[in-house]
């Protein structure tokens, strides 16, 4: 019965043409990124670091998986899969043996035509094994593959930053408070050969940091990175940067940990081990060395860093670790690379047949003590110069119930835990349960989970998601988050908690439409602003955002028409702010001509900071934004690509805001430009060979 | 008869009930200005999209009148020349009076593509009598149209003008241009009636949400009815009289506080 359905299938979807190109491939990386990263961006203030995330993308779609001798591990590399969805496929396979064709995808139970249409790119079906021939150090050079890329940024109107202060001194260059000119420079070189050696590096210069001159004689961030995978026993080996990351992220996970989205059923953070370092994030990453070894089906990880990380050191104290990597004023500069740390850790991951345990232990030292300025709110912050933090993480599947969670414990008994479970009771339903419990005083430098602040401490929460597909082309997702936190944070006077929700509908009616509709409405506490007594209390901000975005292809075009309201309060008695944006994309591929293009013109009117709007844009590669609005204005960008031959293409951004609610001037501080328009341009090269 | 009672009826309410909307720029002879998805109608200085949709040339002039005072009035001429590959179009507009006036001379490029989708592009000339410096003050700038038909009886329509706000500034003083993004969508309930509904953000203004339907009574007779709201609510109606290639549209719309706006636009077609 089930190779006749199979049969069936293939003919109708020979006859609907389903088909992946190669350029749907960015097209999808780019709309994950946006449907997960846009929400992620909103809570945290710092810029993310999606490069390895997208790097890793490509990667696959340059080297698409095969479904036939699909592991979980890299099933886990797409992250618009959720858990049951990996189940799913190989459980399929282990039942029904290797596929004959892509489209068998279809009698996958739990994945619809959408997530076949994200997958296709990224996957292939081969009836034979690839046979593994003998390698020889020639094949590294005449088969690796060499990236490299070469941009080059700058705003084009002129912050205070680089103006003299005193105006009767222009001609002294140092009364300028940023010490460099306003381009931004990167270079990064990346060679692979196959999944077995990756190498490369990375330099960059922000704007405003100074770069060839007496202070500075070269780029002010320089990252280089070798790995070589699966040698003997030994299945990853690492020299140079790299990131870490192990279970749930409650101890290690330098690289990004899913959150709430509308995926909502994507929680838990995909990958494991040791793994590259590329990107140019110049706080979040490990120097050094370190190996995974492969025994049967234990894994052993090991790893040890060394490096001088940014601090504002004072007597041999430091209070605050600065994270954001700029050098460009004195004062900045003065804080670079001013305490060493050492970081020594591992892991040792079991896999039964349906069990998975790991426990993973991580030492830091600094030369120096940390000792955060005492207030109320950092009150139980790590101080000291040694910390220890161990954890074990399990998984667990048991009939239709997926366990997951991890448990770890760090200086003083501080604690952390989380713990969930995936459940599909039927295959048009999919539900996950997550609890989580961190305690004031657990405050680990590299922890990266699921949870509401970016600072995995002082949360209780429950998270509850669904997401039902109960006719043909229709899919609703939910989740329902409820958290508390015990102690202050900042800017929250007192304990306090929360509800966030989110109701996202998508429709497909056809491979060229689809649509979706999301409503989120979250309620949390915060300060009241503009506080003039002595006390300070807390007071409910409520937030309702309702979202309505459409893409639709013809031929080479594609578009996409994006209109998004909110609603905002601030403490019972305030009034009801809004904010609306609304967008069209254009996106063009010539046919004949190695260009293409992508326009946007939005439009915003958000009454206030808590009304601000975020909406992820087409980049030249490998940069990214997610610009926040608020105020009143417009903002459009041109994204060009053109490829001059298969190894030489070039990309080149013009973006520019312009406001209209009578503002004279654009920013705050060295960052303030005079004015109502704010204008970047980027240029990248794209070198293969 | 029936015709000639329509007729009657309708030429006797026409002066009370002709519209326009209080920009610069000339309205469209759409119910309540609901150009901008309105696929079976092209007007100059709207969404240059349309354009595309345009089968035939057409060349017209028209009128409005802003609450019965000349010297705030918009006189325009407007030319479609269609081709195979893609339709452009030529308007100039005039506003104001001898001692102060507004000119807007514009040409436009509108292609459909596979009659899925129309792309537009206009080029906007904006001048103003300055008399402080007794010189007149001019800009270039664009205007950008998009529309998308997703089946016979739907289709969207949005477009920009002056979306890099761009103004003019003199030595004294800086004249602000509209910058008006706009967002709507026409239905098709039956051929012979159409639905329309508009969204208008300019910049600086309030929005203005405007709907209305259109209804093709006769050959000869369309009549139109409908408000839009940008702080008040102002109600529309008007009429579409056809006779062979020449086709006379009266709109009006009744401000509550501010009195009558009157629209009259006769267009003539080139039909191949």
């Amino acid at each position: 019965m089930k190779r006749f359905r199979f049969y069936m299938v293939i003919i109708l979807l020979a006859v609907m043409q389903i088909k992946g190109k190669a350029q749907d491939a960015l097209s999808t990386i780019e709309q994950t990124i946006a449907d997960i990263f846009e929400q992620y961006q909103q809570e945290v203030e710092e810029e993310l670091d999606f490069n390895n995330f997208l790097e890793d993308l490509l990667f696959v779609a340059e080297n698409p998986i095969d479904l036939n001798r699909a592991t979980r591990e890299e099933l886990e590399k797409l992250p618009f899969l959720s858990d049951i969805q990996i189940e799913n496929i190989l459980y399929y396979l282990y039942q029904f043996g290797p596929m004959q064709t892509i489209y068998e995808m279809q009698l996958i139970e739990g994945l619809d035509m959408t997530d076949i249409r994200r997958m296709l790119p990224f996957v292939v079906v081969h009836s034979r094994k690839k046979e593994n021939p003998k390698l020889y150090w020639h094949d590294f050079l005449n088969y690796g593959k060499n990236d490299l890329y070469i941009r080059l940024d700058r705003k084009l109107e002129t912050n205070r930053g680089y103006l003299s202060i005193s105006p009767e001194n222009t001609s002294d260059v140092s009364s300028k408070p940023y010490l460099g000119d306003p381009f931004y420079n990167s270079i990064k070189y990346r060679y692979h050969f196959q999944d077995k050696i990756y190498l490369g590096f990375t330099t960059e210069k922000d704007p405003g940091e100074p770069f060839l001159d007496k202070i500075q004689t070269n780029y002010d961030f320089l990252s280089a990175y070798l790995q070589l995978n699966n040698i003997g026993k030994f299945k990853t080996i690492i020299l140079g940067d790299f990131r870490a990351n192990f279970g749930q992220g409650l101890v290690l996970r330098q690289e990004f940990s899913m959150g709430k989205s509308s995926y909502v059923m994507n929680v838990i953070p995909r990958g494991s081990g040791l793994k590259k370092y590329s990107s140019t994030d110049e706080y979040n990453f490990f120097r050094g060395l370190g190996t995974t070894l492969q025994l049967g089906k234990t894994e052993i990880s090991a790893f040890y860093s060394n490096k001088q990380i940014d601090g504002d050191t004072v007597q041999g104290c430091f209070s605050s670790i600065y994270k954001t990597g700029y050098h460009r004023t004195s004062n900045e500069f003065n804080k670079k690379k001013t305490v060493n740390q050492q970081v020594v850790g591992g892991n040792l991951t079991y896999y039964f047949p349906h069990l998975q345990i790991g426990a993973t232990v991580v030492h830091t030292l600094f030369n120096h003590f940390l000792e955060p300025e005492e207030t109320t709110y950092n009150h139980f912050y790590f101080s000291g110069n040694q910390q220890t933090t161990g954890g074990i993480n399990y998984r667990f599947l048991w009939k239709k119930l997926n366990f997951f969670g991890e448990t770890a414990l760090s200086n003083h008994f501080s604690w952390a835990t989380l713990n969930g479970c995936f459940f599909s009771p039927f295959s048009l339903l999919d539900i996950v349960v997550l609890y989580r419990n961190y305690s004031p005083d657990y405050d680990m430098f590299y922890a990266n989970a699921f949870s509401e602040s970016t600072r995995i401490n002082n949360e209780k929460g429950m998270y509850l998601g669904a997401e039902l597909r109960p006719i043909k082309n229709w899919k609703f997702s939910a989740y329902a988050d409820s958290y508390r936190f015990s102690w202050v944070k900042y800017r929250v006077d007192a304990p306090s908690f929360g509800n966030d929700y989110l109701l996202q509908v998508d429709f497909n009616p056809s491979r060229m439409v689809n649509m979706f509709w999301r409503l989120r409405y979250e309620e949390k506490q915060e300060n009241l602003s503009q506080d003039t007594s002595i006390m300070s209390f807390v007071v409910p901000l409520k937030k309702a955002s309702l979202r309505y975005q459409l893409n639709y292809a013809v031929g080479n075009f594609s578009f996409r028409t994006v209109l998004e309201g909110n609603l905002a309060q601030k403490s019972e008695e305030a009034n009801w702010t809004y904010g609306l944006t609304a967008y069209q994309d254009l996106s063009y591929e010539f046919r004949s001509f190695p260009l293409r293009f992508d326009f946007r013109y939005q439009f915003f009117d958000a009454t206030s900071y808590e009304n601000r709007v975020y909406a992820y844009e087409k980049d030249v590669l490998y940069a990214f934004s997610i610009p926040m609005n608020y105020g009143l204005g417009s903002r459009y960008y041109l994204n060009l690509r053109y490829k001059f031959n298969h190894q030489l293409s070039c990309w080149l951004k013009f973006a520019q805001t312009v406001y209209a609610d009578g503002r004279t001037t654009i920013g705050s501080g060295y960052e303030l430009i005079q004015g109502n328009r704010k204008s970047d341009i980027r240029f990248l090269l794209h070198y293969k060979f | 008869m029936k015709k000639h009672l329509c007729l009657f009826f309708v030429l006797l309410s026409s002066p009370f009930v002709f519209s326009q909307i209080s920009y610069i720029i000339p309205s469209s002879s759409s119910i309540a200005n609901t150009s901008v998805s309105n696929t079976h109608e092209w007007t100059g200085f709207q969404n240059p999209a349309m354009l595309g949709y345009s089968e035939n040339s057409e060349i017209g002039l028209q009128y409005e009148n802003r609450f019965l005072l000349s010297q705030i009035s918009t006189s325009s001429f407007q030319a479609l020349i269609a081709t195979p590959v893609v339709n452009t179009d030529i308007s100039l507009s005039y506003f104001g009076y001898s001692l102060y006036h507004e000119i807007i001379g514009a040409v436009g490029f509108g292609r459909n593509f596979s009659d899925k989708f129309s792309l537009g592009l206009r080029f906007n000339y904006y001048t103003a009598y300055f008399s402080a410096s007794n010189s007149y003050r001019g800009i270039l700038f664009p205007h950008l149209g998009f529309s998308y038909r997703f089946t016979l009886n739907f289709s969207i329509g949005c477009s920009a003008f002056n979306p890099f706000q761009m103004n003019i500034k003199t030595e004294t003083a800086e004249k602000q241009i509209p910058s008006v993004f706009s967002m709507g969508s026409e239905y098709y309930f039956t051929p012979e009636l159409i639905w329309l509904t508009q969204l208008d953000k300019e910049i600086s203004s309030n929005y203005r949400i405007a709907t209305g339907f259109e209804y093709q009574m006769l050959k000869v007779l369309s009549v139109k009815i409908g408000a839009y709201t940008a702080g008040y609510l102002v109600p529309c109606l008007g009429i579409g009289l056809n006779f062979g290639n020449f086709k006379l549209d009266l709109n009006a719309e009744l401000h509550p506080l501010l009195g009558l706006n009157s629209f009259v636009a006769l267009r003539h077609s080139f039909r191949k």
